[in-house]
């Protein structure tokens, strides 16, 4: 008896140990993949308790925040750039913060929040706004003062887009429809129908009144913007992640399951696809397209490119995770992965895919407590 | 296939699938889901359960046994020898002197499954949904149903207790925690059969009656609270199935009645 009471003190041990290691506390941590936004000199990145602002001539350091560094603090979402040239970065501690890019000091705090900020701020002239993961999204002026709220049915983990040809902005929720807003006050303008799943990705404003979706039911969906029906429906065999990028008549999008689509955005017919054979691992982030060429990377830590056709596909292994959208620097693209190996939080490559073949990034930004 | 993906597949998956399966089927009740989860899994365990009765009786048969006592008498200043002379007992007997012990292996990786499933199903971020969406089945039409609603009565299952819990002066009163604790106690004490006074066993019985509640209380209010509903909802629902073998020992409820005569 005494074996067998022992026996079932040590599960007892076992399993609160089980659960501790399952998530290193009492809830499941919450996390994210890098966020990334660029200037004309800087890339500033948003990971976990920090957001660094990294030089593009050399991939330097220039500061980070906050200066010490703490774990209930921690940033994910892409940062944004007001048109007053204010960094406004949201963090998961429920604050929503604004910075000067050329120092990293604080300008203002904005601490009302309910919850924390999964997605990035729309920072525009009429103000900034920012969705939080309780439903609400804040309108603030570009001094940090809530001007008001706005109740969404579902979390919005997308960051809100801005329409200057009907002084709208858009918001795509968890909630499988996206909001139409109007900037000054809040009123909503109309709502879509239910759009078969919800809508993570940042949507896309196309000319001629039209807005871009992907969706979790497998879907790019195109809303008329001037009363938020659908125009279309083009299917996809897995569920999408990212907004669509738009280039020239072309919607180009990623699923989760690997595969890679063109549509065509005025009639969302399937141009071509890049079958998840030909790939590897889950796109999870939105395509960069310039010129003639479109970029996306995958969760196998996989940069791709290829051609307008679908054609000519190059790609170079970055390593790690690849979540975060490629962006582009001037010449450069920049990735940010997660887990890599060499812990890398930034990776500078050039756009011209010819030199991919050696696989030699431009530079490498390893934050320091990284390399011991 | 690494360890991690055996677990998925065996355990993981069909949980989570499960799970959102009884979601939809009930109107994308979380809590009914967790609920009715838990039912099935009672039922499927129901033979294991049967078995440890079956285990407790024998063991409890055979420490009433003349054979028992007198060796327990005999070698009680040589512990070694004693033990010998059990095993040997056990073994003549027919009894496992671990066979009640299964349905308590058996819970582990359901409530470590169960765990990981809430935190799944539940994402508080980005990096948990991707993970989830790599669980799903097609049938189950998962894109449809994210994200499932977390609330139920005036719990959120996604998150512990203390980070939602009724406040009073600062203090948040665990109110999940406490019937936790006291349905694990009552059925405990309802499920263990008459003891034989004054043994060794009875004492480390009631020392884990006592310990066994208050660490599953810990659990309640530390994990997200979709944990202490399967706690409760299983409590009751094995208090239920002796009830309908007649194995309850309601005597263990009233010290008085249950003192040595």
């Amino acid at each position: 008896m005494k074996l067998k009471t022992s026996l079932l003190l040590l599960l007892l041990i076992l399993l609160a140990a089980s659960l501790s290691a399952c998530v290193g506390g009492g809830a499941a941590t919450a996390t994210s993949w890098p966020g990334l936004t660029v200037d004309e000199n800087t890339a500033y990145v948003a990971y976990n308790r920090e957001v660094r602002a990294i030089q593009l001539a050399d991939g330097k350091l220039k500061w980070s925040f906050p200066e010490e560094p703490n774990n209930s603090t921690t940033f994910y979402a892409n940062p944004a750039i007001s048109p007053d040239g204010q960094l406004i970065v949201s963090s998961y501690n429920h604050v929503l913060y604004s910075l000067n890019p050329e120092t990293g000091s604080t300008n203002w705090e904005f601490t009302d929040a309910g919850n924390r900020f999964i997605a990035g701020p729309l920072a525009v002239e009429q103000g900034i706004f920012a969705p939080d993961a309780s439903e609400i999204l804040y309108a603030l002026d570009l001094e940090g003062k809530l001007r008001w709220t706005f109740t969404t049915e579902g979390e919005s983990w997308s960051q809100p887009i801005a329409d200057p040809d009907c002084e709208c902005i858009y918001l795509g929720s968890m909630d499988h429809t996206v909001y139409a807003l109007n900037p000054a006050d809040g009123k909503l303008i109309w709502q879509t129908e239910g759009l078969g799943g919800a809508i993570v990705g940042i949507p896309v404003l196309g000319p001629g009144g039209v807005l871009y979706v992907g969706t979790f039911g497998s879907q790019v969906i195109a809303i008329d913007t001037q009363d938020g029906k659908k125009i279309w429906s083009a299917p996809t065999e897995g569920w999408v992640w990212a907004g669509p990028t738009l280039s020239d008549d072309r919607l180009y999008v990623g699923d989760l399951d690997g595969n890679f689509y063109a549509f065509d955005a005025n009639t969302g017919q399937e141009v071509w696809q890049i079958t998840a054979d030909s790939l590897d691992g889950q796109i999870v982030g939105s395509p960069l397209v310039l010129e003639d060429r479109i970029y996306f990377t995958t969760e196998a830590g996989i940069l791709y490119s290829l051609d307008k056709q679908g054609q000519n596909l190059a790609s170079v292994e970055v390593g790690g995770k690849l979540y975060t959208s490629p962006v582009a620097a001037g010449d450069l693209i920049l990735v940010a992965p997660v887990q890599a190996e060499t812990s890398e939080l930034l990776v500078a490559l050039p756009k011209d895919v010819s030199q991919w073949q050696d696989g030699q990034s431009v530079w490498a930004y390893i934050p320091e407590e990284n390399k011991k | 296939m690494d360890i991690s993906q055996i677990w998925s597949l065996l355990i993981l998956n069909p949980m989570i699938n499960s799970l959102l399966w009884i979601y939809n089927v009930l109107a994308n009740n979380f809590g009914l889901a967790i609920i009715v989860f838990t039912i099935l899994v009672r039922l499927v365990t129901y033979p294991l359960t049967s078995q440890q009765m079956k285990s407790t009786q024998k063991m409890q048969d055979m420490q009433k046994s003349k054979q028992w006592l007198d060796i327990q008498k005999k070698y009680k200043d040589n512990k070694e020898k004693l033990s010998q002379e059990q095993m040997k007992l056990y073994k003549e007997m027919g009894v496992n002197p671990f066979g009640s012990c299964l349905p308590t292996l058996i819970q582990f990786p359901i409530i470590i499954g169960l765990y990981q499933a809430i935190n799944q199903a539940l994402p508080p971020a980005p990096t948990q949904l991707l993970n989830f969406t790599n669980h799903v089945y097609p049938f189950t039409n998962a894109a449809s149903l994210i994200p499932l609603n977390s609330y139920f009565l005036w719990m959120d299952l996604s998150v512990p207790e203390k980070d939602f819990g009724i406040a009073i002066a600062g203090f948040t009163i665990p109110i999940l925690a406490i019937l936790v604790v006291v349905s694990t106690f009552f059925q405990s004490k309802l499920m263990t059969p008459p003891s034989t006074t004054g043994d060794q066993g009875a004492g480390m019985t009631r020392a884990m009656n006592l310990y066994m509640p208050l660490f599953m209380g810990y659990l309640a209010y530390s994990f997200p609270s979709g944990l202490a509903l399967y706690f409760v909802t299983s409590n009751l629902v094995g208090v239920l199935q002796y009830a309908a073998m007649g194995k309850l020992n309601w005597r263990n409820l009233i010290p008085a009645r249950n003192a040595p005569k």
